[in-house]
């Protein structure tokens, strides 16, 4: 391996950057790191080339530890986005610095400036000034003098940022024809998921500090594992729908679409499903289609963009069976690109009635899919809500808030003993001095998370896990790192082992630790670190929380007698912190 | 650049069109009163010197005493303007580069040799460097007396000048970008040779301007010099100096003369600024805009 | 505020950085830290303290009966008289002469330009010997002054004259840039929705460049009132009648009445003081934009 990441967390007042990434990248290998600005993708390039350290974890070069190794001896070469050249030395001095501060001979320095500037296309440029060359040729003089001292690996920090969009396609021709004849390592940080495209074997895709998936260019945007990657690479609608043993349901209506792919946890379960706006097809009538129907609708506007035709359709009222993830404000429609091809075969306008169908849809496997903010009359309901923690969560994950008066967690008045069946998401209820009801309650009538909400919540800095049944173990790594994907937080699992615990117990308990950890990121994709206490569960948790700048709680359980028993400290008052609880029936042996 | 760009655009043009009004009211009264203020007593100045033959000219500026005060004023002016030239660095390279308690508070007093009357700061100068002063007493053991001698001149005229120095450096530092100093580790070099290759080429335009501004500030000084250099002819008395003392006498030509030396020589000065901060600005144009 | 996050977030970078030695770097950031604070602790404030000390050597009470004293009264009363004509006289000027080089474009600009920042240059000597030049007894309109019994040197005009010399660029320097980084957009909009050439100056452009304006008058007042060398050339030194604030601290710190001549000094001071708390607010109200 070229370079190796393993579990790289560098902070920045406290608050996590880059967030517990683990990555390894092969020799030769074009590697993009991809995220929005304020992902963390930079930092963690800057902490590749040595130019900032890092919090905890390890950076490995060619299998030689360099976490704490100066930037000037890694033998990597960075280029920046705004070139960095030494402006009062020419080309060729600034080609040969990196040779010049090593004391090569001269006579060699020159064959090398040579051999570079023709690399990178800028032979007799040698005696320039910066100033006299335009940026796209400044930018060129900065790869070759990143290259000049032979690194081993090949930073570019959005290379192409400050340039127009020609010179840009062509200096991207050429870095992909430098890297290739000289096979090197490279990684490129950008913002730009065309540039991606275009350059990368893998790429990673970055938000919020964490790397969220990994994979070949094609693999992310036709397989995307998370509603950021599925919105970020592309254009994605988000739709609700519910997936059962037959197939993917919208409401009462099943799909039969050609290629599902998804979670395939046998309940049904409400998922995320993903449809690219080229996999829509319109017709004008349902018969018409060749596709599997999906909706009726509107055209309510009509772009035309060259190769490609952009439409808004909105979904007519009556086949409100299909749900957005998140609704568009005014409405429910969908993204639609049509080709010339499908254009000619039919020919819509504004405001024409049209039959929607569909090609291909791609599930997401996401166990938390959206909030439904629970109460016992409207306004609490409303004010519930509009809880700016759970408004920023929905905004961040794409989904929505529903609403649902619940009598039963009326004071007095609590029949919790018929399941209601059709709980959607997880159900969101108000901390309150009898929250522990609220969540036996709603438990028992068929919610499998409860998330419990103190008033004005701030968003959590660290995420605490932790599983008190074993049987919930899985939905609860699912269910945080769903979650996580969507926080700058850090996630640590807890594990507690009670008071007296032999000695010789204690390697167990460490290994069970891990496992959990190796698990959560083989099988999610989730960086957790571990902490292993011992004590009673419930106090020890509060403990932990307490210790914690604004935390947040998963607490798995496949039990819901006895909680008040078990999380004494925990749940008996009004809890302080947010809690997410997961619950899930241990699975019976048929 | 712009206005030069567009001036060579439209040569017969004494002005861009504009839709703005008020051009002939602010321009003219511009004109108006800076040659009623500043150019037509200027002009005064060398019409004044000029009823002197060449001869009485040359006698007047090459007296010894003249010369003599020429010897001060430029050393001492040069030498001050070289102790600000390394330690008004240093002070800038603090303020841009340390975090460090009263940071602020610090970086507001650099311009109170600016603020502060020359007067003021010359009693209070006379006072700590005396003999018997706060510094001055433990500098007279070891034969060094500041109070009435040219040190004293010296560091009259550094006090004056650093916050020129330290002004004009500073911003320059605070530009170097930090991507030149991360690529330059990335390329292998070690901190000293980031110093001398990188930062200190990019700030030495900012760092001739704030000598060439101390030097000239430095020349013209009299009100902190005059209390603290005990004004000996031919030993410690500067040139302004010796124009005041002309006009006690009422030697108004003399004095005219030696003025207009002394502007002749701030209008050099104010030539090399000028040349020294179109240089910087051509090497610090960011470039691939 | 971002400023200073920005800054924080570098010195941490660099702090952390590895491979770094940390004792070198701690080392050469005490050194640097130490020079400094040395060099401006004997140059700056030492000299600061010592006007202090020395006014109140004796006691709040000589201090303020120093006060008393009716020449000092004459010389604060004169430097302020002073500073009400002059300020307000640069001021306009200041304000028209940016007018004319920011919104405009024309030839001789960047010539006009260093024709303001002359008094700068000048030696203050040479400021006030200009005026005695042209308005002494011996100069161009001296016999003509005389015998109209006007008086301008050694008089209060002169020294009006002398200081409006030096301090004539501080407004315009200040707001010249100022205005020129702001653009004319805001005007050209206001020009065009029909609004008229003092109402867009007054409601469009002395808003926008208010602080600078704020701060260019503090910086002009200041160095008005503290002018020593071309004032003491054309005031003559008349006690009580030509006599500023900084030609009576000459007086009598020559008189070796040091808690007078340090007394008056420390009101300077504190005017030097006052100016750069203006500056610093000002600074931080981020019109330099930065």
């Amino acid at each position: 391996m070229s370079i190796t990441l393993d579990q790289v967390t560098k902070r920045y007042q406290g608050a996590p950057v880059v967030n517990d990434v683990s990555l390894e990248i092969g020799d030769g290998e074009f590697f993009v790191l991809l995220g929005p600005s304020g992902s963390g993708k930079s930092t963690l390039l800057r902490a590749i080339a040595g130019l900032t350290g890092v919090d905890h974890g390890r950076i490995a070069l060619h299998g030689r530890d360099v976490t704490h190794t100066a930037a000037r001896e890694r033998g990597v070469g960075l280029v920046f986005q705004n070139y960095a050249l030494f402006r009062h030395m020419t080309v060729a001095d600034n080609i040969e610095f990196a040779l010049r501060v090593r004391r090569v001979k001269r006579a060699e320095r020159v064959q090398r400036r040579k051999e570079l500037l023709r690399l990178v296309a800028l032979e007799g440029m040698d005696e320039r000034l910066p100033a006299q060359l335009s940026g796209g040729q400044q930018q060129r003089v900065a790869v070759a003098r990143a290259l000049a001292h032979k690194p081993e690996v090949l930073l570019l920090d959005e290379p192409f940022g400050a340039l127009d969009a020609k010179i840009r396609e062509e200096l991207r021709r050429t870095i992909r024809q430098v890297q290739r004849e000289l096979g090197i390592t490279t990684v490129l940080v950008t913002h730009d998921q065309e540039e991606a495209f275009a350059l990368a074997d893998r790429i990673g895709v970055m938000n919020l500090g964490r790397l969220l998936e990994v994979g070949r260019p094609d693999e992310l945007y036709k397989r995307p594992a998370t509603r950021f990657v599925a919105t970020f690479l592309g254009a994605a609608n988000l739709l609700l729908a519910r997936q059962s043993k037959d197939g993917i349901h919208f409401g009462n209506h099943a799909v039969n679409a050609r290629a599902v792919e998804g979670s395939v946890s046998g309940r049904e379960h409400e998922v995320v499903a993903v449809l690219r706006p080229e996999e829509i097809e319109l017709a004008p009538t349902r018969e018409a289609l060749t596709s599997s129907y999906l909706a009726a609708g509107t055209v309510e506007e009509l772009v035309f963009t060259g190769a490609l035709e952009r439409l808004r359709v909105r979904l007519t009222n009556g086949s409100a069976e299909v749900q957005l993830a998140k609704s568009n404000g005014d409405g429910e429609y969908l993204e639609v690109t049509r080709t010339q091809h499908e254009q000619r075969a039919f020919e819509v306008q504004r405001g024409q009635h049209v039959a929607i169908g569909v090609r291909r849809i791609h599930v997401l496997p996401t166990p938390l899919s959206s909030f439904t903010a629970c109460a016992a009359s409207d306004a609490e309901v409303e004010h519930l809500s509009r809880q700016p923690l759970l408004v920023e969560l929905a905004a961040r994950m794409k989904t929505r808030v529903a609403t649902r008066v619940e009598p039963a967690l009326a004071n007095g008045s609590r029949d919790c003993s018929s399941r209601s069946g059709k709980f959607v998401g997880a159900a969101v209820v108000a901390a309150q001095p009898d929250s522990l009801k609220d969540i036996e309650c709603l438990l028992a009538r068929g919610a499998e998370e409860v998330f419990v909400l103190p008033p004005n919540a701030p968003p959590p800095q660290r995420v605490l896990i932790h599983w008190a049944d074993e049987a919930a173990k899985s939905a609860t790594l699912a269910v945080s790192a769903s979650l996580l994907r969507h926080l700058s937080a850090e996630a640590i699992y807890v594990d507690v082992m009670p008071q007296g615990t032999a000695e010789s117990q204690r390697p167990h308990g460490m290994r069970a630790l891990l496992d959990a950890r190796s698990e959560a990121q083989a099988v999610h994709g989730l960086e957790m670190r571990t902490e292993l206490r011992v004590g009673n569960v419930s106090t020890e948790l509060v403990r932990q929380l307490g210790e914690s700048v604004d935390p947040l709680l998963i607490l798995g359980i496949s039990q819901i007698n006895g909680l008040a028993h078990r999380f004494a400290d925990l749940l008996a008052s009004t809890p302080r912190w947010p809690m997410l609880i997961v619950y899930r029936e241990p699975e019976v042996q048929a | 650049m712009n206005a030069a760009v567009e001036t060579r655009s439209a040569p017969r043009a004494l002005r861009q069109p504009s839709v703005l009004p008020g051009f002939g009211l602010t321009f003219g009264f511009t004109t108006f009163f800076l040659s009623a203020i500043v150019l037509l007593p200027l002009a005064a100045l060398v019409l004044m010197s000029l009823r002197l033959s060449w001869s009485e000219f040359w006698e007047v500026i090459l007296d010894p005493r003249a010369v003599g005060s020429y010897r001060l004023s430029f050393g001492a002016s040069l030498l001050a303007a070289g102790i600000n030239l390394v330690f008004g660095f240093i002070i800038a390279w603090t303020l841009v580069r340390y975090e460090f308690p009263g940071k602020r508070i610090i970086d507001a007093l650099i311009d109170m040799p600016f603020a502060l009357p020359t007067a003021v700061s010359g009693i209070a100068l006379t006072t700590v460097f005396a003999q018997n002063g706060w510094i001055g007493q433990y500098l007279e053991p070891f034969g060094i007396k500041v109070a009435y001698t040219w040190i004293g001149v010296t560091v009259a005229l550094t006090l004056i000048g650093m916050p020129f120095m330290v002004r004009t450096v500073q911003p320059a530092l605070a530009e170097v970008q930090k991507d030149l100093e991360d690529a330059a580790e990335t390329l292998g070099a070690g901190r000293f040779h980031i110093f001398r290759r990188i930062i200190l080429p990019t700030v030495l335009p900012a760092m001739l301007t704030g000598f060439a501004l101390a030097f000239a500030r430095a020349v013209g000084e009299y009100g902190s010099v005059i209390f603290i250099s005990g004004n000996l002819p031919m030993k410690t008395e500067i040139t302004p100096l010796l124009i005041v003392i002309k006009l006690e006498e009422f030697d108004y030509r003399g004095a005219a003369a030696l003025g207009t030396v002394m502007l002749f020589i701030s209008f050099i000065m104010l030539l090399a600024i000028n040349l020294l901060q179109a240089w910087g600005r051509r090497r610090h144009t960011r470039t691939g805009r | 505020m971002m400023a200073s996050r920005a800054t924080q977030i570098f010195v941490d970078e660099h702090a952390t950085r590895p491979g770094r030695d940390t004792l070198t770097t701690a080392f050469v950031r005490a050194f640097f830290i130490g020079v400094s604070l040395l060099f401006l602790a004997a140059l700056l404030f030492a000299p600061l303290a010592t006007v202090f000390t020395m006014a109140l050597e004796k006691g709040y009470e000589a201090y303020l009966a120093s006060f008393s004293d009716p020449d000092t009264g004459a010389a604060i009363r004169l430097t302020l008289l002073t500073a009400a004509v002059v300020v307000p006289i640069n001021t306009v000027f200041g304000l028209a002469a940016a007018w004319a080089i920011a919104k405009f474009e024309f030839r001789g600009k960047s010539f006009l330009i260093t024709l303001i920042d002359l008094p700068l240059a000048v030696s203050p000597v040479i400021s006030g010997l200009v005026y005695v030049l042209l308005f002494g007894l011996q100069g161009w309109f001296g016999l003509w002054l005389q015998e109209h019994d006007i008086s301008i040197v050694f008089a209060l005009p002169g020294i009006i004259l002398a200081t409006m010399f030096v301090t004539f660029p501080y407004v315009a320097r200040e707001l010249i840039p100022l205005m020129q980084q702001l653009g004319n957009d805001e005007e050209e909009a206001a020009i065009t929705l029909g609004a008229g050439a003092w109402m867009t100056f007054f409601r469009v452009t002395l808003p926008k460049v208010r602080w600078g304006l704020v701060y260019g008058v503090i910086l002009c007042n200041a160095r008005a009132m503290g002018e020593f060398g071309a004032v003491s050339v054309v005031s003559g030194h008349i006690r009580g009648v030509t006599n500023t604030m900084p030609l009576h601290i000459e007086i009598l710190y020559n008189e070796y009445n040091f808690v007078g001549a340090f007394a008056v000094a420390s009101l300077l001071t504190l005017l030097a003081v006052l100016t750069l708390v203006v500056k610093s607010l000002v600074e931080r109200t981020g019109y330099k934009g930065h």
